[in-house]
């Protein structure tokens, strides 16, 4: 497979959390605003990238027997690395996504990479599919976080969108609201694939017609 | 805090998965049955409890003491990590009907961030040994409830005409924002 | 036998480096956490008793004595100016909210006059408790003086003692009360003089 494959296919093709369905936790409880979204999509792109690229040197020196253990101390390692760099450098964010920051750990995207791309390719394709799978990660939570954001506080980024006179919708930026604006979003994800795969068999079937 | 008031606000009104969204996978992933639900949730009931006693145990012994604090995750996770696959040896040799049970939920329980979630919470909140036991009974309680319950919302589902976009997960989730809509009426009972 | 040792040695040998680098990683950001820590708290503080330049805790003994007869002070500072002369204290208090518990800080100047109050942590509903956070609430503590109850009413305040409520949120604006009050009795008891 190309590197740019291998991105697009995190980014679009096999979305983490509009296709996949994994990393539901977090994906729905920091995503109270488009700060916070972006935040936590890039501490867990960066333990992705470091977790695939550490994994996958190892790859051949692992025993196939203890591989589980292996993974799960080199992610956990960089997961805490991740949350004391956050500590130091940005404690306001770091209290603002709480738990959910040690709790990368237990994040299924970042375990199901290591097991199904890092510990079969080799170190390069392995970063790049970190950072498509992190990157589309990022790209989902800041969607719905946007939406809850906007709808929720009438902000966007802290910066106020709607006008003085509107009336937020607390319940989108209440947990309900997570729940509820992801299950539309998926939703609408899926109309969107299934219409195209519709135009494409339409496609297909009159070029045969045709030939 | 009251161990009654720990126990009802982990039960109802912070539960676990719809207000402070931990254990979303399996929730959603398990929750198409009603009896597969409660198997779950047995099984995940009784790691949460044994991990948290025993990371608590680690957390004041150990990494209290030689000032390890930031080995926390790392050690937390291999602890249920090795914890899961014990229980599943011991069950399998000891209670074979309890394995046929509930062993196939077992391995899933590693990668549930409830039992991790609630062991740092413990930590974090500078609860002692007994509230650390009440929190996680009040946790695994919450988690069953909203497993059963949504798993009998899901079986009527089923029969549902629903848009062929919507079915399956979305609707899974828009149902539980319903059912969170629910848990809010617990809000200021404690 | 053999290979179960080979296999644990491997493990062994990832947990060390594992554990290796993150005592590293521990080490270089240890001071730069500690540091971060101080300053928000102090930051927070310094919005509490603006008139103060430098903080300290106040005696251990007098902390303790007033820790066990009043639940939920978590620590108590004393401000000074320039010169070293106190200018008030800060209060860091914990009170049950609507979701759960509330930091509240509050800082009462020597003349006995509320310097102003600040929520430090909170899981309160956003857009209704969650106000509270927000400097339009806080701002409605400063300047009350300490003799009497500080009273939550849901109208303008018509008396100095009164503070207008958050709307919809009876009983977080309550609970951020109780947590001035709370600081408004020790200092009435202990710290003025």
């Amino acid at each position: 497979m190309k590197l740019s494959e291998t991105f697009n296919n995190g980014l679009i093709k096999e979305n983490p959390i509009f296709v996949q369905l994994v990393g539901m936790c977090s994906t729905l409880a920091v995503t109270t605003s488009a700060k916070n979204g972006l935040a936590m999509g890039l501490a867990v792109t960066g333990v992705l990238v470091g977790s695939n690229l550490v994994i996958s040197l190892i790859r051949n020196v692992i025993p196939d027997k203890i591989r589980i253990p292996s993974f799960i101390v080199v992610i956990a390692t960089f997961v805490t690395m991740i949350e004391m760099f956050m500590k130091a450098y940005a404690p306001a964010l770091y209290s603002a996504l709480g738990l959910f920051i040690p709790l990368i750990v237990v994040n299924c995207i970042i375990f199901a990479r290591a097991e199904s791309f890092a510990s079969k390719n080799k170190p390069i394709p392995a970063i790049v599919d970190g950072l498509g799978m992190g990157l589309g990660y990022t790209v989902a939570l800041i969607i719905l976080a946007s939406i809850r954001e906007l709808l929720g506080a009438g902000t966007l980024f802290e910066h106020q969108i709607m006008g003085a006179g509107y009336q937020p919708v607390l319940i989108a930026i209440m947990p309900p609201g997570a729940f509820i604006i992801l299950g539309i979003l998926i939703g609408i994800f899926n109309k969107v694939r299934m219409n195209n795969e519709e135009k494409k068999a339409a496609q297909e079937e009159k070029a045969t017609v045709e030939a | 805090m009251s161990l009654f008031t720990i126990l009802i606000s982990t039960i109802f009104v912070n539960n676990y998965v719809f207000a402070r969204f931990l254990g979303i996978c399996p929730f959603l992933g398990v929750s198409k049955k009603t009896d597969t639900a409660f198997g779950m949730g047995v099984a995940v009931t009784f790691v949460i409890t044994l991990s948290s006693i025993i990371t608590y145990f680690i957390q004041k012994g150990i990494l209290d003491t030689l000032k390890l604090g930031y080995l926390q995750t790392i050690v937390f996770i291999l602890v249920i990590a090795t914890l899961v696959q014990f229980v599943e040896m011991v069950m399998k040799k000891t209670s074979p009907t309890l394995y046929n049970a509930l062993g196939v939920y077992l391995p899933l329980i590693t990668t549930n961030c409830v039992v991790l979630g609630v062991a740092i919470l413990n930590i974090q909140e500078e609860y002692t040994l007994i509230q650390t036991i009440v929190n996680s009974i009040g946790a695994s309680i919450g988690f069953t409830l909203a497993l059963v319950l949504m798993a009998g919302v899901r079986e009527q589902l089923d029969l549902a005409d629903v848009p062929e976009a919507l079915d399956g997960f979305p609707i899974a989730l828009i149902a539980s924002g319903l059912m969170s809509i629910a848990f809010l009426g617990f809000n200021g009972l404690v | 036998m053999n290979e179960t040792l080979k296999l644990g040695l491997i493990l062994l040998l990832i947990t060390a480096v594992s554990a290796f680098i993150l005592a590293a990683s521990n080490n270089a950001t240890s001071a730069k956490i500690e540091e971060a820590d101080k300053i928000a708290n102090d930051e927070a503080r310094k919005e509490t008793l603006p008139d103060a330049k430098d903080f300290e805790p106040i005696d251990k003994e007098k902390l303790d004595s007033i820790q066990s007869s009043n639940e939920g002070v978590l620590e108590i500072f004393e401000g000074k100016d320039e010169s070293g002369e106190i200018v008030g204290y800060t209060l860091k208090n914990l009170v049950g909210g609507f979701g759960g518990d509330i930091q509240v800080m509050t800082g009462i100047s020597v003349e006995g006059k509320i310097t102003g109050m600040k929520i430090l942590s909170h899981s309160e509903t956003p857009g209704l408790g969650a106000k509270a956070e927000e400097p339009e609430f806080q701002e409605r503590f400063k300047g009350i003086p300490t003799e009497n109850d500080l009273v939550i009413v849901k109208e303008s305040p018509s008396n100095n003692n009164e503070v207008e409520a958050i709307t919809s949120a009876t009983i977080t604006s309550n609970a951020v009360a109780d947590g001035v009050n709370l600081a408004r009795e020790i200092y009435n008891s202990q710290l003025s003089k």
